[in-house]
Order: structure tokens, then sequence, then C-alpha cells
């Protein structure tokens, strides 16, 4: 039994993290909001992987182009449809997960190193139809536009304590969700199907049905992470969706701990931190031009992979654990 | 007429020039079950390194023998001292493949930076060896070169090669033994450990084989290969990741695919051709052509 | 249950180590006017300096930080040293929001230099609220005409002439020289192609061909199999081609392979026509490109006699040790030379309405390398705004068509091409500015 926390206590925990989160955005500055959002959203991609990866065993690398399709759905509800910013993040979502739903069914039959290398072409492809289709703007892209807190917060509520917020609760609530569901009676039979399909089949589980059901569910929290990405950069380009973006939400996840969203927090902290704490020590080791170009890309690199081999939820802890009950 | 024969020529040449990265990454799926992002990084590093080699003595097949030579070594290295230390730590489940990509991609992070800092970022460019210019057919010249022949012999040749070697040889059995009965094949006496890292050095010097012939007719720069990664694992994909035949022939439909589907349709369907080609032989073959988890042999 | 515990603490664990990470930091004091102090202005440019993009835009930042240093090694400007903070944005849009908005935000520059990018500076700007906080976002680094939209981007000058201004004038061009030749145009599907598909279109130029490809997918085989279809068209067709120098080579060595040289009549657009490049990088022929047609807004920058490339050429051997000097370079040094000039004429009191005030009432006078005026008007944050046109030689120099200079200046829209009588400024002496 991995999690047998009562709704109640988890509601109760994420509500007081929330406050807590409340709080802290009061007293902190305007960029550390901003990278904060960065935080949630990388948090909330995360959790999309663990839950298709880690509770359903389906290895994807197509978060960034799920990521693209919910970023396009929700810019184009508000820019083109004019409907209101939450409004956008609900069909960012939604289409998303409609999409996965349809991908889900497509590639029921593949797993492992197939399901990788299609997601992989799905990764690289999908952005790209995005420039020939003149109403998804090409490389100006759409407008991606929350508007302006609310007037009642006062004139010091910045734009970025706006992000902050939206992104937090939208991550809140939307990992909130996914931990009831893999605490449910679901989450127990995704770990079964995982572990072992064949035993899982024989007891009567439809592999097939839950595994789509995983990648829709993943899918559409992919899209909202999307669109909480592109209401950060306020606007959305099919460059801002790179393949790259589907190998940094997998490597957070398995930083994170692929089995248990306990740290997708950490995982989006890591993703955010780490390029930033590269930053900051080229700045102070300084050094030759070709010193400072390549530095940054080599520390990232090498912590991510120190990162991996000594995760302290390390997924070797987790299977031990689970072995000694 | 002759736009379909350009077509047919210049397949040729790119399903060539994909497989070339397929087989290396088949190699290196057969003897450890890793999908290995980082080939690319150690493809550009060793063609860097034969990069030098001509820069030094002006000779494009004495850098050929070194950059695959030091791509053996360096396979080599990195399993022994990178893929063996992060396997011992994870067991089962999805992390298995996973924590491997990761691990990779990382890795693949840290050649390009490294090479980066020692070589600049500017393009480089490698000569052919051979001409570049196309052949004439009955008067007309045609989209195929000495280099082309070149990259498509070459190809065919470490195909064999390597099928000899994996069919054939006790080392080749020893290699298969040991990627997917590991526990049988120690008790054979096989020394898993050193096998696995002996089928690294292979895929290494396939892979520096790979760039040495692609870069001259592309150009030398850290990220060069990257996208040649992407479709040769597409290509690996299609043919199975089981059979180094099946990775050449899943390089050539990739290859067919793309340059018809850009040539007679629209130019921006290249990537999208590329993950509907494969998405469609797996749908109907979900363990890819010649791929089966059945059949353990070839 | 302990299982319960530990996990509720891991996750509690997990919030503490984010929030405290968050709060360990200060907030940054805020100067009267940021980034401006008694003896330092901080400037900032986001750009890609490694990845796929950093090979070919790397040199920007290092440029214009060696023009820098020679003005601080000179006196600054009205006493204050300028420093430029580089922050690497590897062309992902993205990361170019987030690096600029550390800019503003944290390291608290006074302005922005060289934005490179449209996909990329098109988030960026709105991303670090540049409006809002009337960030001068100076001498952006493309050609999309767009960044000329005063509503959308209020704070921004352009340098480069648009990619729209550059086919327009192509289009006058070919009409005069290549009339009754059929043209064809290959263009990277981004803001290069709907640009100057448009700029084709104002200059009511008719194109029997035109291929938009994705970025990086012009490989030696689709060029080989577009060369083979386009050699199909009748007489000695014009090949315009829009792209990155690396695509320009693929194409053009796809058709030394193919024996096409002398079949069509190339034009290479500015981005993608540096002949050193072309010939030295990538190996293409010197006999391939030996009559190939380039538009341009600077000097040649092989050519030692024009007086700004070799004061730059002086400055880049020594403050910019090891790299090579081309056309990336100059246009870096260029607008470094302009930004000088722009804090200069701000005057003492150093704010950021005064920057773009002075832009607009003495930037169409600031003196540089190019051949073309400059825009700057109360009405209009466009800076060059022409190109003249030029054939390569065998050794890879850029010579004016026809022997004699002639520019041409247009806008991003429908206005007319005009020929202009534009003489550029004499540089100030040393290439230091000395206006006011």
């Amino acid at each position: 039994m991995i999690k047998t926390t009562s709704p109640k206590t988890r509601f109760t925990l994420f509500v007081v993290f929330g406050w807590i989160l409340l709080i802290l955005g009061d007293r902190v500055g305007d960029f550390k909001l901003y990278q904060g959002s960065f935080v949630a959203t990388y948090a909330l991609a995360i959790t999309s992987i663990i839950l298709l990866t880690g509770y359903s065993g389906q290895l994807s690398l197509g978060q960034s182009a799920l990521m693209a399709v919910g970023a396009y759905a929700g810019a184009l509800t508000i820019f083109n449809a004019g409907l209101h910013p939450i409004i956008g993040l609900f069909m960012a979502t939604l289409v998303a997960g409609i999409f996965g739903l349809i991908l889900g069914l497509i590639v029921a039959r593949l797993s492992g190193p197939y399901l990788a290398g299609t997601t992989l072409a799905l990764a690289i492809s999908l952005p790209t139809l995005a420039n020939q289709f003149p109403i998804l703007g090409a490389e100006e892209g759409i407008v991606f536009d929350v508007g302006l807190p609310p007037a009642r917060f006062g004139e010091d509520f910045s734009q970025y304590k706006w992000f902050f917020w939206i992104s937090c609760l939208a991550t809140l609530i939307m990992v909130w969700f996914v931990a009831n569901l893999v605490s449910s009676k679901y989450g127990r039979t995704f770990r079964a199907m995982r572990d072992n399909p064949v035993a899982a089949q024989l007891s009567g589980i439809n592999v097939g049905r839950l595994k789509v059901m995983a990648f829709a569910i993943s899918s559409g929290v992919a899209g909202l992470s999307g669109g909480l990405l592109v209401m950060l950069i306020s606007g959305v380009s099919p460059s801002a969706f790179p393949l790259s973006l589907s190998f940094s939400i997998l490597t957070g996840a398995v930083i994170t701990g692929l089995y248990s969203l306990n740290g997708v927090i950490l995982g989006g902290l890591v993703l955010v931190a780490i390029p930033e704490i590269a930053d900051s020590l080229v700045s102070r080791i300084g050094g030759s031009e070709g010193f400072i170009t390549t530095l940054p890309g080599f520390l990232v690199s090498a912590l991510l992979i120190l990162a991996v081999v000594f995760t302290p939820n390390g997924p070797g802890h987790l299977i031990k654990r689970h072995h000694k009950k | 007429m002759t736009q379909f024969i350009t077509a047919v020529l210049t397949s040729l040449s790119s399903g060539a020039i994909y497989a070339l990265m397929a087989l290396a990454l088949v190699l290196v799926w057969r003897s450890t079950r890793v999908i290995n992002f980082a080939q690319a990084g150690q493809a550009v590093l060793t063609t860097y390194i034969g990069y030098t080699v001509i820069q030094r003595t002006g000779s494009y097949w004495l850098a050929l023998v070194v950059a695959v030579i030091s791509g053996a070594i360096i396979g080599a290295v990195i399993d022994r001292f990178f893929m063996r230390p992060i396997f011992k730590r994870i067991k089962s489940g999805p992390i298995v493949m996973i924590a491997p990509v990761v691990a990779t991609l990382g890795l693949l992070g840290i050649i390009q930076a490294i090479i980066g800092f020692i070589w600049g970022l500017t393009n480089q460019a490698i000569e052919s060896p051979v001409s570049t210019d196309g052949y004439k057919v009955l008067g007309k010249v045609i989209a195929f070169s000495s280099y082309n022949l070149l990259v498509l012999v070459s190809v065919a040749i470490a195909m064999l090669l390597l099928t000899i070697l994996f069919q054939k040889t006790n080392i080749g059995l020893a290699l298969r033994a040991s990627a997917y009965s590991p526990e049988i094949a120690r008790l054979s006496g096989i020394k898993v450990d050193a096998v696995r890292t002996l089928g690294w050095a292979i895929a290494g010097a396939a892979s520096g084989l790979a760039g040495m012939l692609y870069i001259p007719g592309y150009f030398l720069f850290p990220n060069a290969m990257d996208l040649l990664l992407v479709f040769g694992f597409i290509a690996a994909v299609i043919g199975g990741l089981e059979s180094l035949f099946g990775a050449v022939v899943g390089a050539m439909i990739l290859g067919f695919a793309i340059n018809f589907a850009t040539t007679y349709v629209s130019a921006q369907l290249f990537f999208p051709t590329a993950f509907i080609a494969l998405l469609v032989i797996l749908l109907l073959k979900p363990g890819g052509l010649f791929g089966s988890k059945k059949v353990r042999n070839a | 249950m302990i299982r319960n515990k530990s996990m509720k603490r891991a996750s509690l664990t997990s919030a503490v180590i984010a929030a405290g990470a968050m709060v360990l930091t200060t907030l940054p004091a805020q100067a009267a006017t940021p980034g401006v102090t008694a003896n330092e202005i901080k400037l900032g440019i986001s750009s890609p300096t490694s990845g796929s993009a950093g090979t070919a835009y790397g040199k920007i930042p290092g440029a214009m930080k060696a023009y820098f240093s020679y003005i601080n090694a000179n006196g600054g400007v009205n006493g204050r040293k300028i420093t430029l903070i580089s922050r690497d944005d590897r062309y992902f849009p993205v990361l170019a929001a987030t690096q600029t908005t550390k800019l503003v935000l944290d390291d608290g520059v006074f302005a922005l230099v060289g934005a490179l990018g449209t996909a990329t500076h098109t988030k960026a700007y709105k991303a670090a609220a540049l409006a809002q906080e009337n960030v001068p976002d100076l001498f952006v680094n493309t050609g999309f005409s767009g960044f000329g939209d005063t509503t959308k981007y209020p704070t921004t000058f352009t340098v480069l002439p648009s990619y729209a201004m550059e086919a327009k004038i192509m289009s006058k061009f070919i009409k005069e020289n290549f009339a009754g030749q059929a043209v064809a145009l290959i263009a990277q599907d981004d803001e290069f192609g709907i640009d100057g598909v448009n700029g084709f279109k104002a200059g009511a130029l008719t194109i029997a061909s035109t291929t938009l490809y994705p970025q990086s997918t012009l490989t030696d085989a689709r060029a080989k199999n577009l060369l083979t279809g386009l050699g199909a068209l009748p007489g000695k067709p014009v090949l315009v081609m829009m792209g990155t120098t690396d695509v320009t080579a693929t194409i053009l060595k796809a058709a030394e392979s193919l024996d096409l040289v002398s079949k069509f009549t190339w034009i290479a657009g500015s981005v993608g026509g540096d002949a050193n490049t072309l010939v030295g990088g990538f190996k293409v022929k010197a006999s391939t490109i030996n009559g190939m047609l380039a538009a341009s807004f600077f000097p040649d920058a092989k050519d030692k006699k024009d007086e700004y490339v070799s004061q730059f050429m002086k400055i880049n051997a020594k403050y910019n040790k090891g790299v090579s000097f081309d056309n990336v370079v100059l246009q870096g040094m260029n607008s470094a030379m302009l930004t000088v000039q722009a804090l200069r004429a701000a005057g003492k009191n150093l704010t950021r309405e005064g920057l773009i005030s002075a832009i607009e009432a003495k930037g169409s006078k600031f003196a540089g390398a190019g051949l073309v005026p400059l825009n700057y008007s109360t009405s209009s944050r466009v800076g060059y705004n022409g190109y003249w046109f030029g054939q390569l030689n065998a050794a890879g120099e850029l010579k004016p068509f026809g022997g004699k200079l002639s520019i041409f200046t247009t806008d991003s829209g429908s206005g007319a091409i005009q020929p202009s009588e534009f003489k550029r400024p004499t540089m100030p002496k040393n290439g230091i500015p000395t206006n006011s």
C-alpha cells in the first residue's frame, strides 16, 4: 500500500499547502513569484507523466505535444472566441484530454520503446503543424492573456503574483484530483496493471481500457500545464514546445520519484533551480567566453544526472519498501 | 520522370544515413535494452576527433579509422563508468527503461558542452573523401554521387559484418545471451558485464562510422547529429529494434516516405510523415517490422 | 501508520524546501532609475549563445561587449561605464521570457539591447512587462516587421530592415533586371517566409513556385528534389533563397552536385547571404557564389577600405580576441555603437523615458556602418529601412550591382519603393561617438 491517507486528510493537506503558498506570495519578490509559477507549472506536467508512466506504465516522450495542444486550445478560446481565461484553461484541459483519449486508443497496443518512439515522433511533428494554419499565428503566435489582476486586489498586486496565484491554484486542484484518483481503486488497478499486466488481465481488469483512461487524464493534465506555460509567456508559438521539453519533464519525474506524487513540487523546483544555480555559478566563476557559454549546459546536465542517480525518493528505495510490505 | 528518379535516389541516400544511426541504436538496445540518446553525442564527438586528425594530417581515411576506434573506446567507457552504476540502482518497473533514457540525455548535454568548450560553437566542415558531383548517366547528371554510393555501400557492409558477428561468432552468441537471459548467461560462464561493455563498444564504433560518413554531406557543430538521432530512433523502431536488417529496412522506409511526401505533396510534411509512417507500421505490427518478443534470434 | 506519517512528512518537506528556497532571497533594492548609478549603466541582452542557434548568432553579445569595452576605456558615456549582461535563451521562447524577466527584475538593467528572434522576443516582451515598466528595447536583432508596431511593442526600436522590406526591394530589382524569367522562392516557413511572401506580393512580383520549409528540414536530399523540380522551369529562373546561411549552403552544394548552378540566377536573402561563411565555413565553391546576387544594407564585412569596417575590425582584434570578424560581429558592433549614441543623446540625467525620446528625436542622425538611412522619429520606431543590391565575385566580395551603389528605401506595408540619395554620416574619430 502506497497511500492510505484518508480523502479528508488529503484535502486538508492541500488546503493547508494552499494557504502556505498564499502567505508566501506576499513575502517574496516578483521574480521569485514568476519562477514559482514555473515550478507549479512543471510540477503539474510532471504529475501527468507520473500518472501515465509511473502508474499505468506507459512511457511517453510526447508530453510537449500534448501541452502544445492544450496551449493552443486555450489561446484560441481566449483570443479568437473572446472567452474568459478560466474557460480558456478549462478548454486547454478538455481538448488535450480528448486528444489524449484518441491518441491512447490508437497506441493502445504499443508498449516500451515502441510507444516511446511513437510519442517522440508526435512531439517533433505536432508543433510544426502550427505554422501551416495561419489562424494559429505562426511564430508570433497567439496571445494568451489572462488579463490584469482584478482591481480589488489593489495597486501592489503585480501581474506576476496573479500568475503565481493562478498557476498554484490550478496545480493544487489538479494534483489533488489526481492524488484522489491514484488513491482510489483506480490507482490500485493501475499499479497492478503496471507491475504484472498478465495477472491483472487474468483477474478481470480491462487493461486496454484503463491504459486509454490513463492516457486521456494524463493528457488533460498536460494540456492544463501547457495552458499555464503559455500564460506565463503571454503567448503561444510552435517553438515554445520543443522536444527537449518532453525530456525535461521526464527528467523531473525521475528526480521526483516516478511512482509517487509526493515530490512533484520538488521535481518542478529542481527543473527551475538547476539552471539558476548553473547560471549564477558561471557568473561567479567567470572565465573565457567559450567557458561561460558552455558551462551552464554542462552543469545542468551533470546536476540532473546526479539528481537522477541519487534521488531521495529514489525508485530503488521505493521498490524495496514495496517489497518489504 | 526526372523528378521521380531524383526522389528515388535521394530516398536511398537519406535512408542510408538514417540507417547508420539506426544500426548503432539497435546495437545498444540489443546488448543492454537501453535507448541511448547519448549516441548522437558520441557520434559527433568522434567526428570532432576525426576532424582534428584531418586538420593535423590531411587524411580523411586515417581520421575515419581513428573515429571508429575512439568511438569504440568512448562507448566502452560510458557503459563501464556511467551506465553500470546506474543500472545497479534500479531493478524493475518502468523505471528500468526511463532512468537510462534520462541519464543518456544528461550525458548528451555533457558531451555537447565539452565539445563546445574544446572546439568552439561555430560551424566546421569535413570535406568528402570522394566526389560529391552527381554521376552522369546517358548524358544527364543524376542525384547520386560517389559520396552517396560510399554511404550506401558502407551501410551494407556494416550491416553484413555485424550480422555475421552476431550470428556466426561466439562473441555474438555471448552478446545475445547476455541481453536476453543474463542469469543463464552468467551460469554458463559468460562475463555478462564485460560482454555488455563490448556491445556498447561496438555500437560506439558504429556511430563513429556514422558520424564520419554523415558530416561531409552536412556540417559539423555540436548539435549536428541531434535530428539524425531522432530519425535513426524512429527508423530503428519501425524495423523492430531487434534486428539489424530491420534497422536498415526501417531507415529506407522512412527515407522514401519523407522524400516522396515532401517532394510530391508539401515541404511541410517532413516531420508529420515520420510520425505517420511509424504509426501505420506499428498499428499493423506493434513490435515493428522484424521485431517480435517471442522470436529471440537475429 | 508510519507509512502515512512518512508520506505526509515527505509532502510537507517538499513544501518547506520549496518555500525556503523562495524566501531566501532579498528583494532587490529599487534605484530611482533602475540600472543606472553614478558610474555604471547596466544593459541586458537575451539571445541564443549555445545550441544550434548559438552556432549562428552566438557572436553577438561578445561583439557588443567588445565595443562597449572600447568605449569604457575611452571615458564611457557621460562618465559612466557600460556593463552588458548577457543571458542565453537558446532560441527557446520560454527561456527568452524567463531570461528577459530576470534581466529586468533580478539584474535590474536599465534597458535591453539586441534581443533576438521573433517567437522568442514576442513572448519575452510581454512576459517581462516591458511596456508596463517602460523598459527601452533597443535595436532588436530580427527582421520581423511586427516589431515596428508601436501599439503592441511601444518601447521597441528595430534596427534591421524587415524581411518584407527586403522582399519588396528584391521584387523591384528582379522586375527591372530579370523581366520575363520565372521566379522561385525557397523560404523558411516562419517569419522569413511569411514576411517575405507578403513583401513580394506588395512588390507585385509573380512567383512561379513558392516552397516554405519547416526549420532544419531542408536537407541535402530535399534540396536535390527541390532543385530537380525547379530545373524544369523554362529559361533561366531566378531563385530566391530566404533562409539561414546553412540552408543557403545546402542548396548551393546540391546545385553543384546536380550541375544546376548555371541554370539559375541565384539571389540570397541578407540573413543567408554571407559569402565568407558560405565559402569558408560551409565550403561552397567560390565558382558557385561568383555572380550570386544579394541584398545588403551594410558594407561588406571584408571591405577593409570602409572606415567603419576597419575600425570595428581593430576593436574586434583588441577586445574580442579569438573571434573572427564577420557580418554577425559587424552587426553587433554597429548596434552597440548606436546604443552608445542613444545613451549620450539622453544626457547625463539618464531616464528610460529620456532614452526613448532621445532616439525618437535624434536617432535618424546617428552614425553607423549602415549604408541606408535610419528612420527613427516620434512616429516611427523603424531603423534601417532600405537595401542596396550587390553581386558576389569569386573572392566572396559583395560589389554593387552594375557598378554603382543604388539604395532603395520602403516600408513593410504597401508604401512605395523609392530610390534614396542617402549618404552615410562620417564616422566619429576612432569610432568613438561624441554626439549629445
